[in-house]
Order: structure tokens, then C-alpha cells, then sequence
């Protein structure tokens, strides 16, 4: 492997760590928003009870989001210096307007929701997680249009060897942005309601307590299930029109078309390999297709089946297949992501940056020191924190921490067997 | 308009999150029992989230405002961004990971990872500093990058003073000596200037003027939006004014 390659690889982990956090973060949030609001309204205590359930695990999911993020927004400095020196002004200002329009502002909240449970007003509470959840949302916006500047340039002004923005509206209304925003957030929802469905499932096949609370959520989960695997379909079969000619020649296989943009792009660009790599591109695009053809009649069996109460007790082979399911959405969504971003290469910015070139001045040996450092440090947290949220899940409303501050306590070194 | 919007976050981060990262620093001295620190984190939980977002924002603003200069200070320090990515992330993990489990071995292990992060940070973004500050590099760069991480602790030390009861207030305040809370404000504010001066010089020592990234939308859009985003920082120091009284769910 050389240099570029190990970047590539390096920037693949963390992105697709990354989204395999935020994508579960974006759903589960508009899920525990919705609840709470229920919650509130009605002065309903299961909901409430529902909300810290389902708000503890959002929350440990959180934590390795936020992390895999922070070190994504630098490692695009660190690596990849040549695209936020070639691009930074368009591509760049995009990214900085997400920190501040966005992140900021969840970041914030979400330390009010957490501490303030007991210490803020239940209306302004309640506020508090929708503004998390909408922000949440603008953070996406904003990534999807850095992400969609690179894939389909536009509204940009070229000056020797930097972009700049000419033409804001355009680069913010960039279909390639646009459209991926909604499939990813209608993704992320999927991801958020088989979540949802699959832990409620495991709690009425176990038949732990609280058996009211996890029917009204499978209930939830099915039930969004269904819109949310209808609109991914919808906006992903819609995103189909904006992608790059190479990517939909190597996705189809056509070899002619292949060469034909080969030999086009040599043409402009100079001698070189203009092609993304085809069985990547071919393959990641086959497995979030597969997942789908299996997600899209079983949502809409769940929605049927959630309707009869008897089936929702104790249809066990139902209930385990919910269970079963719970990395389905996890897996199409990788494999979007491999295909939206392989079919990209060799260009960093399409047409106009390869990937090659966007690369900082590292030698062999610093990138390979931060690839191990980075990998070997999140291998063990994602473990760590997969292996906490399934068993904070499996424990079930009793073990939540969220929102129990002010609730009497046993001293915590006292009897530490009673804990597990 | 770009250096001050730069100015204003990056040293945000050094005064707020200063805290947080001098309390992780202090936890050993702090807190001698798994309870006692628990209640030291408590003192920054609510804010910590707060804090670090002004860092992540600083990126923000150098890769969409100053690029080239992004590019230079991030690949142009390889080795100390990664201890810095990477303290940070373990720092982050341990507070989020370490009240999850109640098992003593795991709270221990964590606190030290806490401790450890929070001194990495510290001292890598020492070392950053006395390479943007004073041009030292190498082994001497230690001495400079000691001095900012004592500072970041004796921050921490005095918000501790601030936020504790009792005790451990009583150990925080070793920098105030017997002078109450008068005095324990009049630390915090010592700290917090000092760290102000170190952002200060540091960006006068950065080439900022010439590395403007050119004229868009961003900036005014940015300046327009900073009220809103200290009234919602606003909205959490006021909410967690008070001292601490127990544990929390970090």
C-alpha cells in the first residue's frame, strides 16, 4: 500500500465508523423527540419511562459519534490538506458553517437535556430535544452538502489553484446534496425504527417486565419502519439521476461505456486511470440493494402484523426476526456509502481534484503511525461501547442511569454485586 | 472579521474547556476515592460537551476560513495532532463510559484513562503552542508545553474551587489559600486571563492576515449567529450554576 492509500483507508474507517453511530444518533433521536412529546403532552409515565429508556441508549450511542466525528473534521486537515487548500473556500465553508449553524448548538442542548432533567421546566425539556434533533438534521445537511460539492461540483469560481464560492445558492441546492440528504435521513430513520423494533422484540420474546412499554415501542418501530424503508427507495432510486457517468458505468458493468469515459477524460486531464474501481463500486451497490429487497416486505409485514395484539405478545418467530434484523439498515447503509464514495475515485473532487493530489505532505511512516493509532484506539471503543449499548438494552428501563439523578441511591462502592 | 470569529472560538476553547481539561488533569489530587470523583466530574459534566464543541468549531473555522493554514499547522505537526485526536478520544470515551458500569476495576481503569487524556491534551496542545508561540521545537519545547499544561491544571484547580463542596472544595482551593470565595474567583479569573494571553499571542504569532481564505458568505452568516450560540452556552452556565451536590450521569 502506498501513501494515498493508507490515507484512503484511514479515512474510510473513521467515515464509516462514523456513520454507523450518526446514523443510529439521526433516528433514534427523532424516535425519543417524538416520544417525549407524548410524554409531555399526555403527562403519560410510560411514555416517560419510554423516553429515559430509549434516550440512555441514544446517548452511549452518542458518545462514539461525536468521537469518530471530531477526529474525521481534523483528519480532513491533517491527510488531506491539498482538498482544504484546493477547495476549502467552497467544499470547506460548507463544513465550517456545520460546526457553527449545527453542531454547536446540539452539542449544547444535548448537555442541558442529559443534566437538566430533573433541574429544567418539562416544556423547555421537551424543546430541548427536538432543537438537538433538528440540529442533528442541519449537521447532516451541511456534511451531505461538503459531500455532494465533491461528488457533482457546482457554484464554484476556479482562481489558479483554489475554488472559490461564486454562487452560494447553487452549491446549497446541489442535487447531489439534496437528494442524498433525504435518502441518508430516511436511512437513518430505518436504522432508528428496526433499532427500536428488533430491542422491543427481544423484551417481549424474553418476556421481561414492562411488557406494556416495549409493545407501544415495537409498535413505534414497525410502524415508522414502513415510511422510512418506502422514502430510502424513493430518494435513493431518485439520487440515481445525479450520479456521475463513471459511477453508473461501473455500477452497470458496461465496459464500453467505460472506455468511452476513459478516453474522455484522458483527453482532458492527461494520461492516467480515470475509472473507479468497478467490483467495489458493483459490490457495494448489490449489498444495499439486497438488504432492501429484504427490508421492504418485512417492514411492510411488521406494519400488518403490529396491528393484531395477540401476534405482538407472542409471536416468538416474529419477535426473533425482528431481533435478527436490527443490522440490516447497518449494512445497506455501509454499502451506500462504499458506493457513493468508490464510484467517486480517482477524483477527491470530481473533474477537478484527484484523490491523489488532495493528499497533506505526509511520509509513509506518519500515515501508517496514525492509521494504527486511530484503528487500534477505536476497534477497542467500538467494541466497549456496541457491547454497553446491547447490554443497557438487554437490562431494560430498571438499569437507566438518564434522568434518575435526583432518585435516592445506594452508595455506589457498597455492594457492587448487586450491580450486574 | 476572520481572525476575530477565528479569535473568539479558539479562545473559547482555551477558557471554557480549559476547565474541564484541568479538573481531568487534577482528578488523582481531587478525588482519592471512586465516589469522590465521581462528584469531581460532576462539577464539569454539564458543561464538557459545551466546551469541546468550541475546538470542534476552531477546525471549522480554520478549514473554511484559513485553509492553507489548516493544511500547514495540522500535516505540519503530525505526530502531535495524533497524540492530541487521540487524548482527546480516550478523555471523551472515559467520561461518557466510566459511570456506566459500577464495577470498581472499570471506574478505575477509566479515571486513569481520564487522567491520561486530559494530561495528553494538555501537553500536546503545549507542545502545538510553543511551536506557534515561541518557535521551539524538540526536546526544549517541553519546558513551554509544561508551563501551558500547568496553567490548564491550576484552571482547572480553581473552577473546582467554584463548583465543589466541603472537601473537596477545601483541596481545590489550595491555589486560593483561606480567602473564600473571593478569592476562588479571583483565581478563576487569574487562570482564565492567563489563558486568554496565551491564545492572544499565539494568534498575533500566525500568519492569519495573508491566509484569508477570500470573500463568501460564511463569515458574515457566522458573525451573525454568535449571540445565539453564547445565549445557549449562556442558558447552560446559568442552569448549572450552582455547587454540586452528588453525582451525576457522567
Amino acid at each position: 500500500m502506498n501513501t494515498v492509500d493508507l490515507a484512503r483507508l484511514q479515512f474510510a474507517l473513521t467515515a464509516g465508523a462514523h456513520f454507523m453511530f450518526v446514523a443510529l444518533t439521526l433516528g433514534l433521536a427523532t424516535l425519543v423527540a417524538v416520544i417525549q412529546t407524548r410524554a409531555t403532552f399526555g403527562r403519560s409515565a410510560v411514555h416517560m419511562r419510554m423516553t429515559r429508556f430509549w434516550g440512555q441508549l441514544y446517548i452511549i450511542n452518542y458518545a462514539m459519534g461525536i468521537i469518530t466525528g471530531l477526529v474525521m473534521e481534523f483528519q480532513l486537515g491533517f491527510a488531506w490538506s491539498g482538498l482544504t487548500e484546493f477547495a476549502g473556500n467552497a467544499f470547506g465553508s460548507a463544513l465550517a458553517l456545520e460546526t457553527v449553524v449545527a453542531f454547536f448548538v446540539e452539542a449544547t442542548f444535548l448537555g442541558l437535556w442529559i443534566f437538566g432533567w430533573d433541574r429544567l421546566n418539562r416544556w423547555a425539556h421537551l424543546a430541548l430535544i427536538w432543537v438537538v434533533t433538528l440540529t442533528a438534521y442541519a449537521s447532516a445537511f451541511w456534511v451531505m452538502v461538503s459531500n455532494g460539492f465533491l461528488q457533482n461540483p457546482v457554484g464554484y469560481r476556479r482562481d489558479g489553484d483554489v475554488l472559490h464560492v461564486a454562487d452560494f445558492g447553487a452549491m446549497v441546492s446541489n442535487p447531489a446534496a439534496l437528494v442524498a440528504f433525504w435518502h441518508i435521513l430516511s436511512a437513518a430513520l430505518l436504522v432508528g425504527a428496526f433499532f427500536m423494533a428488533g430491542v422491543s422484540a427481544y423484551h417481549l420474546a424474553r418476556r421481561t417486565t414492562e411488557q406494556d412499554l416495549f409493545r407501544k415501542s415495537l409498535r413505534i418501530g414497525a410502524g415508522v419502519s414502513l415510511p422510512a424503508v418506502f422514502l430510502t427507495a424513493t430518494f435513493g432510486g431518485i439520487s440515481f439521476e445525479t450520479l456521475q457517468p463513471s459511477k453508473i458505468a461501473a455500477w452497470s458493468r458496461d465496459t464500453a461505456q467505460l472506455a468511452r469515459i476513459q478516453a474522455e477524460m484522458a483527453g482532458l486531464h492527461g494520461p492516467g486511470d480515470y475509472l473507479p474501481p468497478t467490483d467495489w463500486v458493483f459490490a457495494g451497490g448489490l449489498t444495499m440493494l439486497i438488504a432492501f429487497a429484504v427490508m421492504f416486505p418485512m417492514a411492510g409485514l411488521n406494519v400488518l402484523l403490529m396491528l393484531f395484539r395477540p401476534v405482538v405478545r407472542d409471536l416468538r418467530v416474529w419477535h426473533w426476526t425482528l431481533v435478527a434484523a436490527i443490522p440490516l439498515p447497518f449494512v445497506a447503509t455501509l454499502g451506500g456509502w462504499v458506493f457513493r464514495e468508490m464510484g467517486r475515485q480517482p477524483w477527491a473532487v470530481y473533474g477537478l481534484l484527484t484523490t491523489a493530489d488532495a493528499m497533506s505532505p505526509l511520509t509513509e511512516g506518519e500515515m501508517r503511525f496514525s492509521l494504527f493509532a486511530f484503528t487500534g484506539v477505536f476497534a477497542v471503543l467500538v467494541v466497549i461501547n456496541y457491547w454497553l449499548l446491547a447490554r443497557a438494552a438487554r437490562r431494560g428501563p430498571d438499569g437507566v442511569a438518564l434522568g434518575a439523578e435526583r432518585r435516592p441511591r445506594a452508595p455506589e462502592s457498597s455492594d457492587p454485586v448487586l450491580t450486574f | 472579521m476572520e481572525i476575530f470569529i477565528l479569535a473568539f472560538f479558539a479562545i473559547g476553547y482555551l477558557v471554557l474547556a480549559g476547565t474541564d481539561i484541568g479538573v481531568g488533569m487534577a482528578l488523582p489530587y481531587l478525588g482519592r476515592t471512586a465516589r469522590e470523583r465521581r462528584e469531581v466530574i460532576a462539577a464539569i459534566a454539564p458543561f464538557f460537551l459545551g466546551n469541546e464543541v468550541w475546538l470542534v468549531v476552531t477546525g471549522g473555522m480554520l478549514a473554511g476560513l484559513f485553509p492553507r493554514l489548516e493544511g500547514e499547522l495540522l500535516a505540519g505537526h503530525p505526530v502531535l495532532v495524533v497524540a492530541l485526536l487521540l487524548s482527546w478520544v480516550l478523555r471523551d470515551a472515559g467520561l461518557w463510559l466510566r459511570s456506566r458500569l459500577a464495577a470498581p476495576l472499570w471506574q478505575g481503569c477509566w479515571d486513569a484513562v481520564i487522567v491520561a487524556g486530559s494530561w495528553g491534551l494538555a501537553l500536546s496542545l503545549g507542545f502545538l503552542f510553543s511551536g506557534v508561540l515561541l518557535d521551539i521545537e524538540g526536546p526544549s519545547a517541553a519546558v513551554p508545553a509544561a508551563v501551558l499544561a500547568a496553567l490548564f491544571a491550576a484552571h482547572g484547580l480553581a473552577f473546582a474551587a467554584l463548583r465543589l463542596r466541603g472537601r473537596l472544595r477545601h483541596r481545590a482551593a489550595v491555589l486560593s489559600g483561606s480567602s473564600g470565595n473571593a478569592g476562588e474567583v479571583r483565581t478563576f479569573v487569574l487562570t482564565a486571563a492567563a489563558l486568554t494571553v496565551v491564545g492572544v499571542l499565539a494568534g498575533l504569532r500566525l500568519p492569519l492576515a495573508e491566509n484569508v481564505a477570500g470573500p463568501g458568505p460564511a463569515p458574515v452568516a457566522i458573525l451573525a449567529l454568535m449571540p445565539l450560540l453564547v445565549a445557549a452556552q449562556a442558558w447552560v452556565w446559568w442552569t448549572f450554576r450552582h455547587r454540586v451536590t452528588g453525582p451525576s450521569y457522567l
